[in-house]
């Protein structure tokens, strides 16, 4: 019953999250900021707005987008197979950077660009968090990792790589190379617009409570160890993402693939000698 | 019922574009956006992509080179929007009036909702401006943006073809008739 409750207002909750780290970032260029219900406001407009349809692929591939994160989000909230979670977030991003390259703009096709080599980028660490709670709970399954007792001690490594993903998937500096309002306008959402924008917008809200939930495995069963690394890492990545530059999307990958795969195949190498 | 219009108010989205103006406006703006005005505590985003925005934030007289791109920016954005001209310079040319390059202000070209004076305009007149334009695009109903058509036959006055008042809005019925 909460399940279905959960799943169902998941993307209400991913737009509070989103007003409230509006908030949170205004505060913290002590600027007033937009009010906490900002997102919802903006939704209720776009659907008022005309709306330009680019091509039916562009549009139906957006929609896919929003439609295919939420069954992400609502697997990890029913508790299923965590590499399937994985794999079927690899496909919602494959359906946004397709819609990117459908479409003539070369804000879009550079969006999409940088959109797959993020994705190369970040893929390998989700995955070997993954291999990380296989070998910490001997099973896949998000039920089972949520009983067990914390193991955020022991993948303390994959923990702060994982750090790294989060900045690459909500789209935070120094990591927002694939996004980057000021040089190519939001990559691949350029195009959309009005009710078909407001997809792409809720998606955006469902990555936050796809990459929080999780955020909140590391805990397991520990439910005040997961509010507080929710909180804690919430604080973490908007400090970061006002207090650095955005860096180029070469440097990313570099970055991110390096140090990344560093720090999780220590991990992992480590614990299969445990 | 639900009122949707409501929320345009709430949430408008802004694109600038410098039509070849000196700076001093677009710096301006980026001021009201900034800590000390915070536009951004009345919903604004300076979005930099017209298929989102709202609002179409011009400065600078026209050069010949810029104008194409503003009709396109123009036509690019989605109903309903409103357009402001910033600085002197877009409302009636400014210091650049009658000059052999531009055309003397924004509204030559696409038509303006509101005019904010000043050379350069300071942010709280800008932020005026926004707020006179947010209720402007509260009024602007469905049947402004419906567009008009030559329904009528053209009459013959004085020999001379008349096409006055042949215009109506699409769907609008015909009393005439
Ligand atoms: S109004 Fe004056 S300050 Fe503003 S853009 Fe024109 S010339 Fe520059």
């Amino acid at each position: 019953m909460i399940e279905t409750l959960l799943i169902l207002f998941a993307p209400l909750i991913g737009g509070l999250m989103y007003g409230f780290e509006r908030k949170l970032r205004a505060r913290m260029q002590s600027r007033q900021g937009p009010p906490l219900l900002q997102p919802f406001y903006d939704m209720w407009k776009l659907i008022d707005k005309q709306a330009f349809i680019v091509n039916p692929y562009h549009t139906i591939l957006g929609v896919m987008h929003f439609i295919t994160i939420w069954i992400v989000v609502a697997f990890i909230i029913l508790g299923q197979n965590l590499l399937y979670v994985i794999f079927l977030h690899l496909l919602s991003t494959i359906f946004i950077i397709l819609a990117g390259f459908s479409v003539k703009s070369i804000y879009s096709h550079i969006g999409s660009n940088r959109e797959l080599q993020a994705m190369i980028a970040y893929e390998p660490i989700l995955i070997m968090v993954a291999v990380g709670f296989f070998m910490m709970n001997g099973s896949f399954a998000i039920s089972t990792i949520r009983e067990n007792d914390t193991s955020l001690a022991s993948l303390f490594l994959l923990f702060l790589a994982f750090l790294m993903v989060i900045q690459i998937k909500l789209k935070k500096s120094p990591f927002d190379a694939t996004e980057a309002h000021q040089e190519i306008v939001g990559g691949v959402e350029v195009e959309f617009s009005g009710v078909f924008f407001e997809f792409i917008y809720m998606a955006k809200w469902l990555e936050y409570v796809f990459v929080y939930l999780l955020l909140m495995l590391f805990a397991g069963n520990n439910i005040f160890l997961g509010i507080g690394l929710f909180f804690g890492v919430f604080l973490l990545v908007n400090l970061v993402d006002n207090a650095t530059a955005r860096i180029k999307m070469k440097h990313l990958l570099r970055i991110v693939l390096v140090i990344g795969l560093i720090l999780g195949m220590w991990n992992l190498i480590g614990l299969s000698y445990v | 019922m639900f009122d949707l219009k409501k929320y345009r108010k709430k949430s408008p989205w802004i694109l600038h574009y410098n039509a070849g103006s000196c700076n001093g406006c677009d710096i301006e703006i980026l001021a009201c956006l900034a800590p000390k005005y915070d536009l951004e505590r009345f919903g604004v985003i300076n979005t930099g992509n017209p298929k989102q925005s709202d609002i179409f934030l011009v400065t600078g007289p026209v050069t010949y080179r810029s104008r194409e791109r503003l009709v396109e920016l123009y036509t690019q954005m989605p109903e309903p929007k409103v357009v402001i001209a910033v600085g002197s310079c877009s409302c009636t040319g400014g210091v650049f009036r009658d000059m052999v390059n531009v055309e003397d202000g924004v509204d030559r070209y696409i038509p303006v909702d509101v005019y904010v004076a000043g050379c350069a305009t300071s942010p709280e007149l800008i932020i005026d401006g926004v707020v006179k334009a947010l209720e402007i695009l509260e009024q602007k109903t469905k049947e402004m943006e419906k567009p008009l058509k030559l329904f009528r036959e053209a009459t013959l006055q004085n020999s001379i073809v008349n096409r006055r008042h042949t215009a109506l809005k699409v769907g609008e019925k015909d009393e005439e008739d």
